[in-house]
């Protein structure tokens, strides 16, 4: 089981308090019809499944509620950072696992 | 094992050496949603709203626990809460929010005595020694959703909605008899 | 006493007898006995029948890494649990033990013929015997192989035990409580940090409690041990025994199970058998030690044949000679020392032979001081005894010839084929192991986790290297968490220290293809199945493994992985390490599912909601159905009758006068705030904008794909505020979708959800006198047509209680849900009840509401629909908005796909002849096709005779709206069924019966 860090809470926390909500940094379209069937289609359904950093998000359900972003090294299962929703993705050269 | 059927009027559960658990009467109970300058509700409500998830305060005859960025818990007698939806509604053109009475949603349980830690940690994942005297959180106890208020070193009281609280009262009626039965 | 129990030697308390039984036999032991010691104490080593060969074994270790001698226990009715390890299992006064694997009787075993016939059960013996023909599997392999597998018979009562289970948190983990975790803790056991030191035996000490000559820091082993206990306890350190760390799980969470009460005569009141600790750790030092290898060779399996350090732990710890005359083949130093134990202790050693030709000269001068021969430079070609080792079969070997053999006698034969490593809770945590060609094992390298492996664990030997090792490793913990700490390194003397070689199989003069040289003893996989399976192509460790067995039996390997990987990797003449190490996974040692399952069995499996009413429900003769995680009442059969009549008088009495039911599951949500009208519409198809106040709307939700997710009447109770019902199983969902967007897509908007499904106790009031029932009740509103038309809503009094009222119908009769703060629930209900006797009011369930909505077409999210049904798909194309610029599933019903012809499309059924449809048929169009036939399409919800007169269906198939009138066929596995396509509603379609 991980532990997980809230950004809005501050704390780090037993994976259970946590929902899991597929990757992040996914925006709807604005006006979604005035996109076209492809560009619509690469919104919902296309995902990257990365080997390596993957940018997630979560919600801390039983917690404070609130959904953010995570990155997560899907190999080691190690988180490298959380941060707010709405925030931009940090960038990779800058994150260690773990803060090691 | 049973299960508990009737066992959510108030009054004491289970009593061990271990630890006590109680029913407890039920308060008012209001779920307020705001964001941004909290002034005019906080001048309504005769209270301010403490600003870290996980801090209380507590004024005016009421007790308020922050859950999240723009989410408190609001205590008050019953007999208060229509006033204070009332004061609340008066200040809601010039700020907007939500109050929701829920003091029919939850069952509250008072939980206390020596081993009241290790009991928690029968159905908690978090360690209960994080969340400080005087603090509380939501959090989640035998796979339920909890507002879990700790009032003293081994005095806590947790909040359940009520179809929730038969299966969480089973454990930790179980609990406390385990611990009891404990030689340490 | 026997001649095996050495008096003077022993940790266990001989003034206090315990007497228990095995196969039915009385065998008197001592307190602190295993049932294994406490048979060889008996001169017992037979203890069950291999699970292939059905030959006979013994222990051959004392430990949980036992593989052969498992035995069932008893304790009185109900409480039997087989396959418990006979090494493990401390006894009690009035035990039942069981051999197992047997019949008739353990020393005759019928099945024992497959030994005879062991050719044919050779390496992928099931992969090339099961296979062929076809339709021999049902009748001929799948029997035998029913009957063959498994070891012990499962329990067939309800597992009367408790179990319990715990979180909790500490600062520094040890696990294993040999020198090494003994020091670690010490040198954790800083002022201000937790430290716990878990052990999976009943007392703490590993190698000490079998090396009690080691004399440290100027004591007795055993006088050390006690003292640094009792320093470890002053100092706060939690000492856990009897308790096994299973597994390794990510972030240091530590899987530990402790065994509370099968060590006991007398079952303590409210004390659980197991309990399953999740330990988080900040830091975690491994400290398991090594485990010894067997040697492999002919008849290394058979009883009396046993790892020599087991058998110095029998006499050090438990005081039991395994022998009177043992004889010893070893390749490292180790035996040697076991042998001189023996021989202290009055044993006659027989012969130690080493296979190396060079011994150390402190060894061989131990050996000539006892008077023990010795045979360096030899191999072990075979032993001989039916149920007991009576000799052993040794040979010289010269310039890489075996010479001659020669017999030697022996009632027991100790083996050491070296040690290897306990890695496997270091392999839990992904962490790498690096081979080491010197001791020609694997040795703990890198592991991601906060976790140190100290002592035996990482190939180092001797008491005084395992004490200064975890002294170290502690120190470190320590300092990983920012704190200082001082490990004084105790003084070890009569330590043992020692080396040996590693053998691939041992050489031999006779036939290699007709030895039986063991490598995994509990699935009978011999030296030769390994190197046949390399011939056969399997070129991996994985694939090795799994073609022999080898490593997959309940002790996962723990003898048998390196001498397997051995033996496989010079049959394909590549190193160890290319070969491959297997994976070794949770849990540790077998573990009970009890022990997984915890509290949540019986009543507290889990959660079960009811709703305020639910009382009534019960003391009025509900039958009760689970709906998600709520029981909600079915029906309510009245004296005498069935479910299907019970369904037929509510349905009628609620379509004649009024029926009553219990609405509360339905999820309610709160919306609040000046965006509340701008979130609706963007959320539900629906338009909300002129939606006035004290109006409600049915409100359909959508995915972005365009599918149907979740239906319910929504109240705009105020021009910001909205009252919206999800169905029972959505709540939680929809609300998690709705917080989704409305946190990440909308965050601008100024509205907020709250949750108020437990807020309020719902009950619904139904049929031709509902309005005049509820009428008297209400203040605030008249219920008229004009005032309260149908798809209103309103904060009233009803009752005197406050209330929401919503004028909705999902029977199609006149209806109301009258919502309540939620403890007002069943006065309510029973105020309505007793001022609806004049008109004979009638409870109904789940089932007749089910009955009456389908009369009228109303869809059931979930049940007529599965998650590829569009609005237009199920017949509700006027619930969309379709002025409105955007909504979750606009986009998404627009795609190709979701518009093209021919999609499933929800209609009714009319049998032809009168019959009930299954829920679930699948339809066709022509009957007279080949099988398998093109299914069009399922039945949704089917329905005995309500109030229609006749069973009605209602389906999914292709271009079903298009079909109006055609006839559609139902395969069933006795007939087919034919059906005529219909309109969805079938009872009042003009909607008269809704108006007051």
């Amino acid at each position: 089981m991980l532990l997980i860090h809230c950004p809005y809470c501050g704390e780090t926390l037993p994976e259970v308090e946590f929902a899991y909500a597929g990757e992040a940094h996914i925006a709807r379209p604005e006006n979604p019809s005035a996109v076209s069937d492809e560009e619509w289609a690469e919104y919902l359904f296309m995902r990257d499944n990365v080997k390596g950093v993957h940018y997630e998000r979560w919600r801390h359900l039983h917690g404070c509620g609130r959904f953010f972003n995570a990155a997560r090294n899907t190999i080691t299962d190690k988180f490298l950072t959380t941060y707010e929703a709405g925030a931009p993705r940090p960038a990779l050269d800058t994150l260690t696992e773990g803060g090691k | 094992m049973t299960a508990h059927a009737n066992i959510l009027t108030p009054g004491t559960l289970a009593d061990t050496a271990a630890a006590r658990v109680t029913v407890t009467a039920a308060p008012g109970r209001l779920s307020l949603r705001a964001r941004g300058e909290l002034g005019a509700i906080e001048g309504a409500l005769g209270l301010s709203l403490p600003g870290k998830i996980g801090g209380r305060s507590q004024d005016n005859g009421i007790e308020a626990l922050c859950l999240g960025p723009d989410e408190w818990v609001l205590l008050t007698a019953p007999e208060n809460v229509a006033s204070v939806v009332a004061a609340a509604a008066a200040v809601y053109d010039a700020h907007p929010h939500s109050l929701v009475d829920v003091s029919a949603r939850e069952t509250t349980v008072a939980i206390d005595g020596p081993r009241v830690l290790d009991l928690l940690c029968l159905g908690m994942a978090r360690d209960p020694e994080s969340i400080a005297e005087g603090e509380g959180r939501r959090t989640l106890f035998d796979g339920q959703t909890v507002l879990l208020w700790r009032d003293g070193a081994t005095k806590f009281r947790m909040d359940v909605w009520h179809s929730f609280a038969p299966h969480l009262l089973g454990l930790l009626e179980i609990g406390c008899r385990e611990l009891a039965a404990e030689t340490l | 006493m026997s001649k095996y129990r050495v008096s003077g030697r022993g940790r266990i308390d001989t003034s206090r007898p315990v007497s228990f039984t095995f196969d039915g036999k009385r065998i008197k032991g001592a307190k602190g006995d295993t049932v294994a010691s406490a048979l060889l104490a008996n001169g017992i080593h037979l203890m069950g029948r291999s699970f292939k060969y059905h030959r006979p074994r013994g222990a051959v270790a004392a430990g949980s890494e036992e593989p052969n001698a498992l035995i069932g226990t008893r304790r009185g009715p109900g409480r039997f649990e087989p396959n418990t390890r006979a090494t493990v299992q401390e006894i009690w006064e009035g035990l039942e033990t069981n051999s197992q694997n047997k019949f008739p009787s353990l020393k005759f075993d019928v099945g024992a013929v497959n030994d005879a016939a062991y050719m044919m059960f050779s390496a992928g013996f099931y992969y090339k015997t099961f296979m062929w023909p076809r339709s021999f599997w049902d009748k001929v392999y799948e029997p035998f192989i029913r009957a063959a597998a498994g070891l012990g018979v499962s329990p067939k009562e309800e597992d009367p035990d408790t179990y319990a289970s715990r979180n909790a948190f500490c600062d520094v983990l040890v696990i294993g409580s040999g020198p090494a975790g003994l020091a670690a803790a010490r040198a954790a056991a800083v002022e201000g940090l937790k430290v716990v030191l878990v052990d999976e035996n009943a007392e703490a000490g590993g190698t000490l409690l079998s090396e009690p000559q080691a004399v440290i820091d100027g004591k007795p082993a055993w006088d050390w041990l006690s003292s640094e206990l009792a320093a470890l306890k002053a100092a706060g350190v939690k000492i856990m025994t009897r308790t096994t760390a299973i597994a390794y799980y990510h972030q240091n969470l530590i899987g530990l199970v402790e065994k509370l009460s099968d060590h006991l005569e007398v079952l303590p009141q409210d004390t659980p058998r197991e309990r399953l600790w999740r330990m988080r750790a900040k830091q975690v030092v491994l400290a398991q030690g090594a485990l010894e290898k067997p040697l492999v060779f002919h008849g290394n399996d058979r009883p009396g044949v046993m790892l020599a350090g087991s058998a110095q732990t029998y006499l050090n710890r438990y005081g039991v000679l395994v022998g009177t005359s043992p004889a010893v083949v070893t390749s490292h130093d180790s035996a040697w020392f076991s042998a001189f134990d023996l021989a202290d202790a009055g044993a006659k050693v027989q012969a130690i032979v080493d296979t190396r030709s060079e011994i150390r000269q402190e060894l061989l001068d131990g050996a000539k001081s006892r008077g023990i021969r010795v045979l360096a430079g030899y191999t072990a070609t075979g032993t001989e005894g039916r149920l007991r080792v009576k000799s052993v079969r040794v040979n010289p070997m010269q310039s890489g010839k075996v010479g001659a053999p020669e017999t030697i006698s022996c009632d027991a034969l100790l083996m050491s084929g070296g040690w290897t490593p306990s890695l496997h809770l270091f392999s839990h945590t992904q962490g790498k192991l690096a081979w080491d060609d010197d001791r020609t094992t694997f040795l703990p390298d890198y592991t991601p986790e906060d976790c140190v492996i100290a002592g035996a664990g990482r190939g180092l030997w001797g008491i005084a290297a395992a004490l200064a090792d975890g002294a170290e490793k502690g120190q470190q913990a320590v300092e990983a968490l920012g704190r200082s700490a001082i490990a004084a390194v105790p003084a070890v003397k009569n330590d043992r220290t020692g080396t040996g070689v590693s053998h691939k199989e041992l050489p031999t003069d006779l036939s290699p293809g007709k030895a039986k040289a063991f490598v995994d003893y509990q699935n009978d996989v011999t030296a030769k199945d390994l190197r046949l399976a390399v011939r056969e192509g399997m070129k991996s460790i994985e694939h090795v493994k799994r073609y022999t067995t080898n490593g997959m039996a309940t002790d996962q390997g723990k003898m048998s992985n390196i001498n397997g990987l051995n033996i496989a990797s010079d049959a394909l003449g590549r190193k160890q390490p290319q070969v491959g190490l297997t994976t070794f996974r949770p849990p540790y040692t077998p573990t009970t599912f009890g022990a997984f399952a915890g509290y949540h069995r019986g009543g507290h499996f889990e959660v079960t909601r009811k709703t305020r009413i639910d009382s009534w429900a019960a003391e009025n003769g509900a039958v009760f159905e689970p709906v998600s995680q709520w029981r909600r009442a079915w029906y309510f059969p009245k004296a005498g009758e069935t479910m299907d009549q019970a369904v037929a008088r509510e349905c009628a009495a609620t379509r004649s006068s009024v029926g009553i039911f219990d609405a509360s599951t339905l999820g309610k949500i709160e919306v609040v705030g000046p965006d509340a009208v701008e979130f609706m519409n963007r959320m539900y198809t629906n338009p909300w904008t002129k939606l006035g106040v004290n109006r409600c709307r049915y409100g359909l939700l959508l995915g972005d794909d365009g599918f149907i997710r979740d239906d319910g009447v929504i109240g705009r109770m105020g021009q910001d505020k909205f009252h919206v019902t999800t169905t029972t199983g959505g709540a939680a969902r929809v609300l998690n979708m709705m917080e989704d967007y409305l946190q990440t897509e909308w965050p601008d908007l100024n509205v907020w959800l709250t949750s108020t499904t437990e807020q309020w106790s719902t009950i619904a009031l139904n049929g031709p006198n509902a309005a005049k029932l509820l009428a008297p009740l209400v203040e605030g509103v008249e219920l008229t047509e004009e005032a309260f038309p149908h798809m209103s809503c309103v904060e009233c009094t009803v009752a005197g209680m406050p209330a929401r009222l919503f004028r909705v119908s999902f029977t199609g009769e006149i209806g109301f849900e009258v919502n309540v703060p939620a403890p007002m629930g069943r006065q309510l209900w029973e105020t309505l009840w007793k001022a609806g006797e004049q008109y004979g009011i009638t409870a109904y369930g789940t089932e007749t509401m089910h009955v009456l909505r389908a009369e009228k077409g109303y869809i059931i999210v979930g049940q007529d629909t599965d998650g590829t049904v569009t609005p237009d798909d199920a017949g509700m194309a006027w619930a969309i908005g379709k002025a409105k610029p955007d909504f979750v599933g606009k986009r998404g019903l627009a795609r190709p796909d979701l518009t093209a012809k021919g999609r499933k499309q929800l209609v009714g059924l009319l049998t032809e002849d009168g019959s009930k449809l299954e829920e679930g048929a699948q339809i066709v169009f022509d009957p007279a096709q080949p099988v398998p036939m093109k299914m069009v399409g399922h039945v949704t919800s089917s329905y005995d005779t309500g109030t229609t007169g006749r069973p009605i269906a209602l389906a999914l198939v292709e271009g079903g709206h298009d079909r109006m009138g055609e006839t559609v066929h139902i395969p069933m596995p006795d007939r087919t069924i034919a059906a005529k396509i219909t309109g969805t509603v079938f009872y009042d379609p003009e909607n008269a019966k809704l108006k007051i």
